[in-house]
């Protein structure tokens, strides 16, 4: 016979799993007491249902921090770069292969038309800055990141993702360094003849983004392809994964300053307007000649490629914004 | 239920005008600390005592959301737990906040019923 808890309890576990772990971890036992009580009072109840849904949900924005607004709230603005981050890898993926893609279509022919140039030479700068901002950004995550590994109470937290982010890293800068020496570009030197790029970084970009390709659904021409470039086409989305857990989970775990916070804040938020500059030279591009020939031709996947980078851009505008406002010290807006 | 005034009672004090930031959950909020003013109480109680006074019933996702909330700004803190339920309490921030909130209700309150009285008569 079935003991009169375990029926409601069973209900509300089910029910709790609308809501993250972190959560669950802190209201978890209440919550469910309550469900139990509201379940002997009105057992079923749609209403009651779509709320805890809702309310789940709301927690999981909460906690990538897209939603939920707090005051100086460093949590907050943990989870906020976190998410940021993330976004940011995956529009950096697909942004950097379009980008490349552009780079050997205009190292083996310069286009002459102004919209094609505008969005190549709005896309490069684009690159170049959140380069930069990145670099910027990762110096003081090091610093912050080796001083709490030489604690040794800090040490059992951020082995994990500090291993993570990088072997992670390392791979991807390795294979890529390695495959871009198959650029299909003309000629390896620094500066090829009609380049607007310097010819190793449209090469280093291509070959850390191969697997953002058409040949994934044609299997036939995919399996003409090396077996080394196969595994690498594999490997990298792995290895840029592990790269970017690695530093959202650092960043979620390390005990920034204030100050540290605000300046990561500021880096993220400048690196979505830079991430809007270069979705505008993208789309610059699509208008232009996206029917054009060869490499400059848009295809199904540079179309799906923008809807994303739009999506991740919108999560790294709202995860920045809300980090600014909740970075503490921040004047109110 | 959810537009609320920003609440500031312009002293400074920790709390006042906290309530701003809660956007649609300013209401369930007001009715918490309210529940809470009268002592600490856990989620069913606060639910059975909210509905007591207001009429409205939180549901179970819109209570914990603004519990939440008030616990992460410091405007209630949470007991030890009785069994699986923890109780919460109002905090002097928590009393102050909704102090300032109050009176900001009470003064559009009093302009509205005062311009009825004067315009529409007193029944």
């Amino acid at each position: 016979m079935t003991a009169p808890r375990e029926v409601p309890a069973r209900r509300a576990a089910r029910l709790l799993r609308w809501y993250p772990a972190a959560w669950r971890a802190r209201y978890g036992d209440e919550f469910a007491e309550l469900l139990m009580a509201e379940f002997a009072e009105q057992p079923r109840s749609w209403r009651r249902a779509a709320d805890i849904a809702r309310g789940g949900l709301l927690a999981r924005l909460t906690r990538a921090g897209l939603a939920g607004h707090q005051p100086s709230s460093p949590e907050q603005v943990r989870a906020g770069l976190a998410t940021a981050a993330c976004a940011l890898a995956a529009f950096g993926a697909l942004g950097v292969a379009m980008w490349a893609q552009l780079a050997t279509g205009w190292a083996w022919a310069a286009r002459a038309d102004a919209g094609t140039t505008i969005a190549m030479a709005a896309m490069s700068a684009a690159v170049l800055l959140l380069a930069v901002l990145g670099l910027l950004a990762a110096v003081p995550l090091a610093w912050s990141a080796a001083r709490g590994l030489a604690r040794r109470s800090a040490r059992r937290v951020l082995l994990g993702p500090a291993l993570l982010a990088v072997a992670g890293a390392g791979v991807l800068a390795a294979g890529s360094h390695h495959f871009a020496g198959a650029w299909p570009g003309t000629g390896a030197h620094p500066w090829a003849q009609h380049g607007l790029v310097p010819a190793g970084a449209a090469a280093f970009g291509w070959a850390a983004t191969l697997s953002v390709s058409a040949y994934w659904a044609h299997p036939a021409a995919l399996a003409a392809f090396p077996g080394a470039e196969i595994a690498w086409m594999a490997v990298s989305p792995a290895a840029l994964a592990a790269a970017v857990a690695g530093v959202a989970g650092l960043v979620r775990r390390l005990d920034l300053s204030a100050g540290i916070l605000r300046y990561e804040a500021w880096l993220a938020s400048s690196a979505a307007a830079a991430m809007a500059v270069f979705l505008s030279g993208a789309c610059c591009w699509v208008l232009a000649e996206g029917s054009g020939p060869g490499l400059f031709h848009a295809g199904v996947i540079d179309a799906g490629s923008l809807a994303v980078m739009a999506l991740a851009l919108g999560l790294a505008h709202r995860a920045t914004g809300l980090a600014r406002k909740a970075a503490p010290g921040a004047r109110p807006r | 239920m959810t537009a609320m005034a920003k609440g500031s009672t312009g002293d400074g004090a920790p709390g006042a005008g906290a309530l701003g930031s809660f956007g649609r959950y300013a209401g369930p909020a007001t009715l918490i600390l309210s529940s809470l003013a009268g002592g600490a109480k856990h989620g069913y109680a606060l639910t059975k005592d909210v509905e007591a006074f207001s009429g409205v019933r939180l549901a179970p996702g819109t209570l914990y959301e603004a519990l939440s909330r008030l616990e992460g700004q410091g405007l209630i803190e949470a007991l030890d737990s009785e069994d699986r339920r923890r109780p919460y309490r109002l905090t002097a921030a928590g009393a102050t906040a909704l102090r300032a909130h109050l009176d900001d209700q009470r003064r559009v309150a009093d302009v509205g019923l005062r311009r009825l009285a004067s315009n529409w008569g007193t029944s």
